[in-house]
């Protein structure tokens, strides 16, 4: 029998543009795993997480580094978080179910997002041409997060950095959502 | 509008989805001895208030959360929002 | 003959000159000014012709109120028509032509519609065009179409680019004269974010137009030092060029910023920009509109607003006349005759409609107190002005103050109406406003300097209070003050027309025939004579128009009301609205992981939803689609075939009670649904009716994974959200979207096994033993890479579902195209996935269409009487059961060759077509290469006992009437042993 081999694709195959005033880049290689506490479960959700990653979960609208500054945690619902590592592989789950257990549900998101970096002087001002979220530097401080809608695509915005944004987008309209911010830090700049 | 999410603070209504009158929260019972007509009342009868009035709406873009809002359908103005979950457990929702 | 009527003085740049043209002719002027104040300069003061009478119109104000100067600005597809000369910002290059005439704007073929005067009063289009009825669509409809409007369109696409936007802010001042600088200026030197918006390029409204001092210095010097201290701080942001056009519910604004339209090009960038703004507060300092007074030929070009003539002279530094006269009921038009003779600009007369003593001396000028002007003369240009006293003065320009209006427009947007102050002669705000918002300055009735100075840092201060910050400590600068009164004075009475609305060319006779016909509500005088609703919306016509209806009714105004204002306040481009949405940008696209293959591949695409799916794959040689499909399909069901199936919506379900929660909202059973297996479910509304179908696999004791139509998965995810939320909320159970996270790939036909077993690892063993139909699991593929395996068939063929992690879909679909090749593998798309299921007699979106219930679809023993589920209690309602409800079955026609047409609605042989002759209708339709003719699915009455008869399908829409026989939708393998294996 032949030996077929499947290679792993990102969404825009590595994506990485330099705009006067601002970067963009899709980030590959990161594992996404969604981890929901079970109903009345959140004590024990709370002390897995404390015992696997040092922190504690987020809260709504922010997210924290573990101790160790590898995996980012993101609120995403009342009752479901996301985390956020390096993880190339497709076991991104399998691997957060080592670490915290039963103490929550887990699913791969790893391939249901894209992951866009924009970042620079003017990543505000591009921002504020298709987000609703007030990204005021005060007011949407480093580690915020929410999730919201530009341009009829839901999109899910963390500030990393002083002036560095991820953005996470559905997948399967990757293209869609590039234009859409590739456009805005072009008019901007 | 803007919908002053109670975890998330004030969002703009385009996030949301509107479904309808939070009555639709209080499910009748499918084995009660009139279900039938009680389903019927529950389904396509409405209150069409001028005022104050208590509707659901779904933050789809947002963290998929509903709301139940109260809204004065006169002037638009939002008094209250609250989580469906707490409100649907307030009103004897359970399992 | 081009004149320079240039004075000393002003706010122009003299060191920068620029070129522009009017009509083909060439001309000069200055950065700063306005096409309307180069023109003036030039002397050019026809501009263009009235809307219905056709009349010479010159330049009439120096603001967005403008009624009269719309000129088509640029040409080619930048072709703008509509546009205000007077907010036009001149520059290099620039290219302006006339509106509205047949031949030159000099010689009109269209002036002869001045002399049907008679003809063409308020309301004529209602009593004319009526006879003979066929010339209605050949002859009376092209000559209005012809006629109306002003402009023209290029008729090209836009060629510009737009953007849109979203601010946030404490403070959101609206309008940057002296009330709205120090609004401004007060809430941002207390911390507020603020956003100050103009729509001039120069900020500090009447402050640049009026000779004024401000803290001792010009008026205008005051403003430029202000607006410099605002630009430099922080937390304030100042936009120029910028409309506030509306206001929304909940401190939501929507603003206009003209970012390129100042410049000969927009340089690729975006030429405007749509903002919505979300203030916390708003303050309304838009000033207020100077309105005419009505009276016999007002409407001839030299007749313009007194405070206009101020602006043109003072900021721009023109003379708009050799020979002046103000006619005014009120001091600013006194005002205005003082800054004009300071400039060395000769007055003629002022007559003031008042019999009080003159306010003020104007050298070299007749002061006529109590005068009336009864005529005017110069048709295409005013020469003279008659006073009812007979006097006649050799005037050139006649500037008109018959009051002013604050501008209380945004306040209205909400349904607030304004009331009528008697002190000012103007509407004002009432008292409840939009929320979030205050008002200040003249637009608050605050007519005088110094007033509105106080009142802008008055509203400032309340609003910073009210947020909660630090108190403002701004104090408002001394100014001069100047006196305001005003006495109403609305109309010369005289038998000529003496003009109200401009650009609508209506007039104090159009307002008299209206009320003598008994449309006197505000409502009707507007539709009626269509006073206001020009593209100025009236804004110096309306409470003119309002005045005189009160006095033809004999009612104050109070008693007459006032229409209320809408957004936007000025036109505002479609563009705009649109943003970069355009073409194919309307939209997302979605695109499944097999998307660059299949384009590789030269698959024809259709657009499913916001999906991109292929179609069919044509072969080199094929030209028609039926030969690709119908090869697909032969091939399929020959071997193996294969179809990218990612589109359809996958939810994970996980939780202690997850079977529960699934039982709930699937009308049949999942509570014992096994491990390792698949089960198909059909969902209801809570009205008993059929709204989505899917499969739904159980992974382990606590995990499911549910499909749903491509189409429905948005909805069907909200429902189960819905029903967790709130209908069970202490079940436990957790739901999130996978649909993009899986290529999943359809593997059908007699050898789709023995090519999975070519790529799924050994130690996954999926004999048909150990891997029966519905089975599913996860196994691994091509050593080691993650994959779910479900068998279920759509098809009806032995088949699978092979998913990966969507990284991997694109290798995926290859190394099964290469691995298949010894099978000679096909790839198919939606249109053989359609044939296929319809020979089979699946149901899908044509059938489920919201209209039928799991009875129709035969599916009725599916609908669990024995648990509660969503829908399950209406569906058993008694009206849903009868004998002769619909049911689905299959349709042959008699005749082989025949084709089949969906939307096809069934009689008996022989009944007429009427509609208590309907039996049901055809849903899905195909030719089956498989049976050799077209095969159809669709709901006929009693379709259960009528298996074997012969009715027709009656298609009124394509003329056809074909003889079908009712057979079971299962034409192909009912029993179903193929799939079983």
């Amino acid at each position: 029998m032949a030996d077929y081999k499947l290679y792993g694709t990102s969404a825009l195959g590595g994506y990485n543009a330099d705009f006067e005033g601002a970067t963009l880049k899709e980030v590959t290689g990161l594992g996404i795993v969604s981890v929901s506490a079970p109903l009345d479960g959140k004590p024990a959700l709370t002390a897995a997480v404390k015992s696997a990653y040092g922190c504690a979960l987020p809260k709504p609208a922010l997210s924290v580094l573990s101790k160790d500054k590898s995996a980012r945690l993101v609120s995403t619902q009342p009752d479901q978080f996301f985390i956020l590592f390096d993880h190339a592989k497709p076991d991104a789950a399998n691997h957060v179910a080592g670490l915290l257990g039963d103490a929550g549900y887990y699913t791969d998101q790893s391939d249901n997002w894209l992951t866009l970096a924009l970042s620079g002087r003017l990543a505000r001002s591009a921002l504020e041409r298709i987000c609703p979220v007030d990204l005021g530097p005060e007011i949407f401080n480093v580690n915020a997060s929410a999730r919201t809608v530009m341009h009829h695509l839901g999109t899910l915005i963390l500030r990393t950095g002083e002036d560095d944004y991820l953005l996470l987008s559905a997948r399967s309209s990757a293209l869609s959502f590039l234009h859409v911010v590739k456009t805005s830090v072009e008019n901007v700049s | 509008m803007i919908i002053n999410h109670p975890l998330l603070g004030p969002r703009d209504a385009e996030e949301f989805v509107h479904l309808g009158d939070a009555a639709l929260v209080d499910r009748p019972d499918w084995q009660a001895g009139d279900a039938l007509e009680q389903f019927h009342d529950y389904l396509y009868l409405r209150d069409n208030p001028a005022g104050e009035y208590r509707e659901l709406w779904y933050h789809e873009q947002g963290d998929r959360s509903w709301l139940v809002v109260t809204r004065n359908t006169l002037t638009h103005e939002i008094s209250k929002v609250e989580l469906a979950r707490d409100f649907a457990r307030k009103q004897g929702r359970s399992a | 003959m081009i004149r320079n009527n240039r004075i000393d003085g002003g706010l122009i740049d003299r060191t920068k000159s620029l070129k522009f043209t009017f009509n083909g002719t060439e001309m000069g002027g200055h950065a700063g000014d306005t096409l309307a104040s180069a023109l003036l300069a030039n002397g050019q003061r026809l501009v263009g012709r009235s809307f219905k009478y056709h009349r010479p119109r010159g330049i009439f104000s120096a603001g967005s109120e403008e009624p009269n100067a719309m000129v088509q600005l640029r040409h080619g597809a930048w072709q703008e028509p509509n546009t205000r000369a007077t907010m036009a910002e001149l520059f290099d290059g620039l290219h302006a032509t006339s509106q509205n005439h047949r031949g030159s704007l000099e010689k009109d073929f269209l002036a002869i519609n001045d002399r049907l005067s008679n003809f063409l009063t308020a309301g004529f289009y209602y009593k004319t065009f009526m006879w003979p009825k066929s010339f209605w669509e050949k002859v009376y409809e092209p000559i209005i179409r012809a006629s109306a409007g002003l402009g023209r369109l290029s008729g090209e696409p836009d060629p510009d680019t737009y953007d849109k936007g979203f601010l946030h802010c404490d403070v959101l001042v609206i309008g940057s004269g002296p009330a709205g600088l120090m609004a401004a200026l007060t809430a941002g030197r207390a911390g507020a974010r603020v956003i100050l918006a103009d729509e001039d390029h120069l900020l500090g409204g009447r402050l640049n137009s009026d000779m004024q001092e401000v803290a001792e210095q010009a008026a205008a010097d005051w403003a430029a030092a202000t607006v410099a201290e605002l630009v430099d701080m922080g937390n304030v942001r100042v936009m120029p060029r910028t409309t506030v056009h509306g206001v929304f519910d909940h401190g939501i604004y929507g603003l206009l910023e003209r970012k390129t339209d100042h410049l000969a090009s927009s340089g690729g960038k975006p030429r405007q920009v749509h903002w919505r703004v979300y203030a916390k507060r708003a303050i309304l300092c838009a000033g207020a509109t100077e309105r005419p007074i009505a009276f016999a030929n007002n409407d001839r070009p030299g007749i313009m607003l007194a405070g206009a003539v101020r602006s043109y002279a003072n900021r721009y530094a023109v003379a708009t006349g050799k020979h002046l006269a103000i006619f005014t009921n009120n001091d600013s038009g006194w005002q205005a005759a003082s800054d004009l003779s300071a400039k060395g600009i000769a007055i003629t007369a002022v007559i003031d409609t008042r019999e009080i003593t003159p306010p003020a001396t104007i050298k070299g000028a007749a002061l006529v107190m109590g005068g009336r002007i009864r005529d005017t003369a110069g048709r295409k240009s005013l020469t003279s002005i008659t006073l009812t006293n007979g006097l006649t003065l050799p005037v050139d320009c006649l500037a008109v103050s018959g009051g002013w209006s604050p501008n209380v427009h945004l306040t209205c947007h909400l349904g607030n109406r304004p009331v009528w102050d008697d002190e000012i002669a103007g509407f004002i705000p009432g008292k409840s406003l939009p929320s979030g918002m205050s008002v200040a300055g003249a637009a608050d009735g605050d007519m005088t300097l110094s007033a509105a100075l106080k009142s802008g840092v008055a509203e400032g201060k309340a609003a910073i209070q009210d947020l909660g910050l630090p108190p403002a400590k701004t104090k408002a600068p001394d100014s001069n003050d100047e006196h305001f009164a005003v006495t109403p004075f609305w109309q010369v009475a005289t038998p000529k027309r003496a003009w109200v609305d401009l650009q609508n060319d209506v007039t104090t006779k159009d307002i008299k025939q209206a009320q003598r016909e008994g449309f006197q509500a505000v409502e009707h005088l507007k539709r009626y004579t269509t006073l206001g609703m020009a593209t100025d919306q009236g804004k110096t016509s309306n409470v003119l128009g309002l005045a005189i209806m009160a006095e033809a009714s004999d009612k104050t105004i109070p008693e007459t009301g006032t229409t209320v204002f809408r957004p936007p306040f000025t036109p505002v481009t479609l563009g705009a609205f649109a943003g970069s949405a355009r073409g194919k940008n309307f939209r997302p696209t979605r695109r499944p992981p097999s998307h660059n293959w299949a384009t590789e591949k030269g698959a024809q695409f259709v657009e499913t939803g916001l999906w991109l799916r292929a179609q069919w794959y044509p072969r080199s040689g094929e030209t028609k689609w039926r030969e690709s499909v119908d090869r697909e399909v032969r091939k399929t069901r020959a071997s193996v075939g294969i179809c990218d199936v990612s589109t359809l919506g996958k939810i994970d379900v996980q939780g202690r009670d997850a079977a529960t929660f699934l039982n709930k909202v699937y009308a049949n059973g999942f509570a014992k649904l096994a491990v390792g297996r698949v089960r198909y479910g059909i969902m209801l509304r809570e009205d008993g009716f059929c709204y989505d179908d899917g499969t739904t696999a159980r992974l382990s004791e606590n995990h499911f994974v549910m499909t749903t139509t491509t189409a429905n998965a948005g909805l069907v995810y909200q429902r189960l959200e819905f029903a967790r939320q709130c209908l069970w909320p202490d079940l436990d159970v957790h739901l999130i979207s996978v649909t993009d996270g899986w290529a999943q790939y359809a593997v059908a036909g007699p050898n789709s096994r023995k090519l999975l077993q070519k790529i799924v690892d050994e130690d996954h063993d999926i004999s048909d033993e150990a891997f029966p139909f519905m089975a599913c699991g996860a196994v691994s593929v091509c050593g080691g890479k993650p994959a779910r395996l479900f068998r279920i068939s759509f098809s009806g063929e032995r088949a699978y579902e092979i998913a990966v992690p969507t990284r991997f879909g694109d290798a995926l679909v290859r190394v099964l195209m290469a691995a298949g090749e010894e099978f000679g593998i096909t790839p198919y798309g939606t249109e053989a996935l359609g044939v296929m299921r319809i020979e089979k007699g699946h149901a899908a979106g044509n059938e489920l269409n919201g209209q039928t219930t799991a009875l129709n679809l035969g599916m009725g023993g599916m609908v669990s009487k024995n648990k509660d589920s969503i829908g399950s209690t209406l569906s058993s309602r008694p009206g849903m059961q009868g004998e002769d409800t619909l049911q689905l079955v299959g349709l042959r026609p008699v005749k082989p060759a025949d084709k089949l047409s969906a939307g096809a609605h069934f009689l008996d042989v022989g009944a007429a077509a009427k509609l208590e002759n309907d039996l049901g209708w055809m849903t899905s339709v195909a030719y089956s290469p498989t049976m050799g003719h077209y095969i159809g699915l669709g709901f006929v009455k009693y379709g259960h006992i009528r298996q074997g008869e012969v009715i027709r399908a009656w298609d009124g829409v394509r003329g056809t009437d074909i003889e079908v026989e009712i057979t079971s939708p299962h034409f192909y393998d009912p029993d179903g042993g193929l799939q079983r294996g």
